[in-house]
């Protein structure tokens, strides 16, 4: 299944400007985006509406890692998925430019928490996207028992629209 | 030799994303038909064409391609447009769809672009209600003589972009619910309206512009609501004052938070995965190799 991920630029800028805010203690912030989902020719679109940052005081002190979320941060998460029935993507930035890639401990934590979405909304699918400051790539899972797989293409609504391949 | 070249200041890589994207055009009468010309000399490599009707001899003051012969075999007006755009490009992705447009939300879900040009108020509220769900810019395009009594028949037209997170139709009051409700009143018994060949080609050829904007990074247009007014009789096209007047506003007629399907179940889907279960995925090499480091 091929998975293309539409936003448009003002929310990319949006998530941009809060991931680059400095938090009090962790080295770099992430957030959660939320979509919504069509069957497309090539597979599934994912149409992301809003940015929900992770609050200041959800954060854990972890100097082993840029940022370590803790359980409320999730638990706020997983009721969005739940509640809203929308699908949940983790956000954070690697900066620079051109098409970034999740870094081994990326890889490592995101298949430890995203999957579980799939609990609470097992309708939709989860990922998880980082960025850079032109560019995106992305992984998804669709069912818990299943690795996951690179989110195919994005494509950036603005003036003009721009269109890149992911890579996990 | 490659026939864009003259074309090459819309940017290095401006052949390519004119071939990828694909555009869809609802209505292909006067002004659609102008359209679907200029995108297929643009090079546009991907169309979704949607239009029910068949061409008459009444519509051959302005359906661009139409001609005598095709309003006497009453060819359908989405096979006409199929049969320009393979005169410039033979090898174009085309979806020529003989049908209302509710009928083929589908294909016009995995556009990039959707042109609207089409008569009735109702369907620009419902195609752009459905670009928005699907985060599509959409640009509509639409003319109207007036006859005014003492000055004559009153030329005018009018080119929108809405643009998803941006304002939308009823924002700048050209969709209203007194409107659509008088349109609905006169339902069936509108007749046909006056269309010319030179207003249609002014609207769809600024239009054109504007997808071209939106494809290519040849300027960098500021974003927001374009809602350019033309005036037939002074033959202008000037920017409406309601771009002015909602600078500073946001839309309040449309969620953003209202995108995709939301009937949507990826559970009907995962039989069609790909991907193996967890437990046979192969071992990558360099697995392989921590495998063994770490026995």
């Amino acid at each position: 299944m091929k998975i293309n991920f539409k936003i448009t630029t003002d929310l990319l800028v949006l998530i941009r400007a809060d991931l680059r805010r400095h938090h009090p203690f962790a080295h770099e912030r992430v957030g959660f985006i939320l979509a919504g989902l069509a069957k497309s020719a090539e597979g599934v679109l994912v149409l992301a509406h809003t940015y929900h940052p992770v609050a200041d005081q959800d954060y854990l002190p972890d100097t082993s890692v840029g940022a370590m979320m803790g359980p409320e941060a999730i638990r706020k998460a997983m009721e969005l998925a739940l509640i809203k029935r929308v699908a949940i993507f983790h956000v954070h930035s690697h900066g620079g430019i051109g098409i970034p890639n999740f870094s081994g401990v990326d890889i490592r934590e995101n298949a430890k928490f995203v999957p579980d979405f799939l609990k609470v909304a097992p309708q939709n699918v989860h990922g998880a996207v980082v960025l850079s400051d032109n560019a995106a790539a992305g992984q998804f899972w669709v069912a818990r028992d299943r690795h996951s797989q690179p989110i195919s293409k994005f494509i950036e609504v603005g003036r003009p629209i721009i269109k890149w391949g992911g890579m996990q | 030799m490659n026939r864009l070249a003259r074309q090459s200041f819309l940017g290095v890589d401006s052949d390519h994303n004119l071939s990828k994207a694909t555009i869809g055009i609802i209505g292909l009468g006067g002004g659609g038909s102008h359209l679907v010309q200029q995108f297929a000399h643009l090079g546009i490599g991907g169309f979704v064409l949607v239009d029910p009707d068949v061409i008459d001899l009444t519509n051959t003051n302005r359906l661009i391609g139409g001609t005598l012969a095709d309003a006497k075999t009453e060819t359908s007006k989405v096979e006409i447009a199929e049969r320009l755009i393979r005169g410039l490009q033979p090898e174009a992705r085309i979806k020529a769809l003989k049908s209302d447009w509710r009928h083929v939300l589908d294909e016009l879900k995995g556009c990039d672009v959707i042109l609207g040009a089409v008569d009735s108020f109702k369907d620009r509220d419902q195609i752009e209600r459905f670009a928005r769900r699907f985060l599509i810019p959409y640009i509509d395009i639409g003319m109207d003589v007036l006859d005014i009594v003492e000055k004559g028949p009153l030329v005018n037209g009018q080119v929108i972009l809405s643009s998803p997170g941006g304002h939308r139709l009823r924002c700048c009051n050209f969709i209203t619910d007194d409107r659509l409700a008088r349109e609905a009143e006169k339902y069936g018994a509108a007749g046909d309206k006056p269309q010319v060949v030179w207003a249609n080609g002014v609207l769809a050829s600024t239009a054109v512009g504007l997808a071209v904007e939106l494809l290519t990074p040849w300027y960098k247009a500021p974003a927001g609501l374009v809602y350019l007014e033309y005036d037939g009789n002074k033959n202008s096209v000037s920017v409406s004052r309601w771009v002015t007047a909602l600078e500073s506003k946001r839309c309040t007629h449309y969620l953003d938070n209202e995108t995709g399907d939301p009937a949507f179940d990826v559970r009907q889907l995962v039989t069609a995965v790909t991907a193996p279960p967890a437990s046979v995925v192969p071992e990558a090499w360099w697995q392989k190799l921590f495998s063994q480091w770490f026995k």
